[in-house]
């Protein structure tokens, strides 16, 4: 104690005096903090503008926090709720019951009808799997990939003209059947084929309708109009360019003639 | 004094916001346990030891799984079964499987990985209809071509380049809320991280908007179950592009 009062009577010199004031300790830091304050608060321009960044950055700063916690948080919160789950047995007792047997059995009994049904959707007869986006085709038989390969699908383009008549230029999905089979087809041009090049529309039995060669070999009719063809445009198979029709090269389309029969099912997607 | 009053009503805000938000899936939990739970007819399955036990539930799932999926096979139309089981969706017409894809991750309602095995079997037994979907590409890529006045002004068509590829990413909405959100599984570039984020925030902001709106009205707001998957690029857009607008979906877990 005496020590103490011995110390704090001793007058250092001025060099130590200046050490002990650059040491951090809380009440040096407190003291630069208010004479820093009452600088700033005796220039009232400064202290303005502080005041004012200082409430735009805690604006800032809440609606950043309100933003994470509306967009974020709060949906995430709801999954933090409990469901009852159930508690899944294995009970060997249980199972050697009539009851236990009963209900399993009516429950097997009721899969295999509804698998019998629905393996039935899936005949054991030849088709074809036509992806239209991707402009890729699969053909299948006995349930087994057989080929696949590029073709060419719908365009998905819409030709006007300023009469505002319109066609659109895709393929249609879903399932389909081959109608028809036909050898050295014909292309039969329809009314958009001279709109498209700005030419006038003939008559319908008009001569310069019918295009000999341009479909291939063979073509197979799935209705409407809409044919799996051959094309003399084969740098474009892979490509959504047709009117429609899916056109494709001169092998896969022998193979898919040989393959597919009247009533072969098509699914286009 | 003032600004402490606003604190603490926007810290009381806050709070009430929270709560309703996490009422919000009991109140979803309930209104499925209304219509497929147990009624008072079936009052003798409640602790029946056969309706958890674990050889039933799973004949159980598969029955359901099966019962859907021939509803959808009925009709002509393509549909998506997600086997969220062995992590595929497969794209099917009348049976047939036409594309199966494995996706990479997934992340669903905690009610349906955790909620009541035969409540949600119940659900999954008939198959979603789509209500409306969100997407970064278009169902149908249409382009509109003047035709020329006459042969002069006709071009041939030239190649179409497919080297642009674009962010897919979509919600499809069920018909009882249900989402199915599909994201593209690569991030390949500044453009995919920046359409995910933007997509992301986008339908964030509309269910906070719809949330707000309910609970300033005192309502707890709708919730709805969702299952999120990761799939390639070209898979997701195939599945976009193949379900009809309001096609049908199968679950199956």
């Amino acid at each position: 104690m005496e020590n103490n009062e011995f110390k704090n009577d001793v007058t250092l010199p001025p060099e130590q005096n200046r050490q002990d004031d650059d040491n951090f300790t809380p009440e040096n830091f407190l003291r630069s903090v208010k004479s820093a304050f009452e600088k700033i608060r005796g220039n009232e321009r400064l202290f303005r503008l502080l005041k004012n960044i200082t409430l735009i950055l805690a604006a800032a700063i809440f609606i950043i926090l309100a933003s994470w916690y509306f967009l974020f948080m709060a949906p995430a919160l709801k999954e933090l709720t409990g469901v009852r789950k159930t508690v899944i047995t294995n009970n060997e007792e249980l199972k050697k019951t009539p009851a236990y047997k009963k209900q399993i059995a009516q429950l097997n009994r009721d899969i295999q009808r509804l698998s019998r049904k629905y393996n039935s959707y899936t005949s054991g007869q030849s088709y074809i799997v036509i992806n239209t986006t991707e402009n890729r085709f699969s053909l299948y038989k006995n349930k087994k990939l057989v080929r696949e390969g590029f073709c060419s699908s719908g365009s998905y383009t819409m030709l006007q003209t300023e009469g505002n008549k319109k066609w659109i230029f895709k393929t249609p999905k879903g399932r389909y059947w081959i109608q028809g089979k036909i050898t050295h087809p014909v292309w039969r041009r329809p009314d958009w084929a001279f709109v498209e090049e700005g030419l006038p529309i003939p008559p319908k039995e008009h001569p310069s309708r019918y295009e000999y060669g341009v479909l291939g070999d063979y073509a197979l009719s799935i209705g409407d109009g809409y044919l799996i063809h051959g094309t003399i445009y084969k740098r474009f198979l892979g490509m959504p360019v047709t009117h429609g029709c899916v056109r494709l090269n001169d092998e896969d389309l022998e193979a898919i003639y040989n393959t597919l029969s009247i009533g072969s099912k098509v699914y286009i997607f | 004094m003032g600004l402490i009053s606003l604190a603490v009503l926007i810290a009381a805000f806050f709070v009430y916001y929270s709560i309703m938000m996490m009422l919000s899936p009991g109140r979803k939990y309930a209104s499925i346990r209304d219509e497929f739970g147990i009624d008072s007819t079936e009052k003798s399955r409640e602790g029946n030891p056969v309706f958890s036990d674990s050889t039933y539930l799973k004949l159980l799932k598969e029955k359901a799984f099966l019962q859907s999926r021939l509803i959808m096979a009925e009709t002509d139309s393509i549909y998506l079964t997600l086997n969220l089981g062995d992590s595929t969706a497969n794209l099917e017409i009348s049976g047939v499987v036409v594309h199966s894809v494995k996706y990479s991750a997934i992340e669903a309602s905690k009610i349906f990985i955790k909620g009541d095995e035969n409540l949600i079997l119940s659900l999954m037994a008939n198959p979603f209809t789509i209500a409306k979907d969100w997407a970064t590409i278009k169902k149908e890529p249409v382009m509109i071509k003047m035709a020329p006045k006459d042969t002069s002004e006709y071009k041939p068509d030239i190649m179409p380049d497919t080297s642009i590829t674009e962010p897919v990413n979509y919600i499809l909405e069920m018909t009882d809320g249900t989402r199915i959100y599909v994201c593209q599984q690569e991030i390949e570039n500044g453009t995919d991280r920046r359409s995910r984020l933007m997509f992301d925030l986008q339908y964030r902001l509309q269910d906070a908007w719809s949330s707000m709106k309910n609970i300033i009205a005192f309502k707890v707001p709708e919730y709805h179950l969702f299952i999120k998957i990761y799939l390639p690029r070209n898979d997701a857009k195939n599945i976009y592009r193949a379900i009809p607008k309001y096609g049908q979906v199968g679950l199956y877990r």
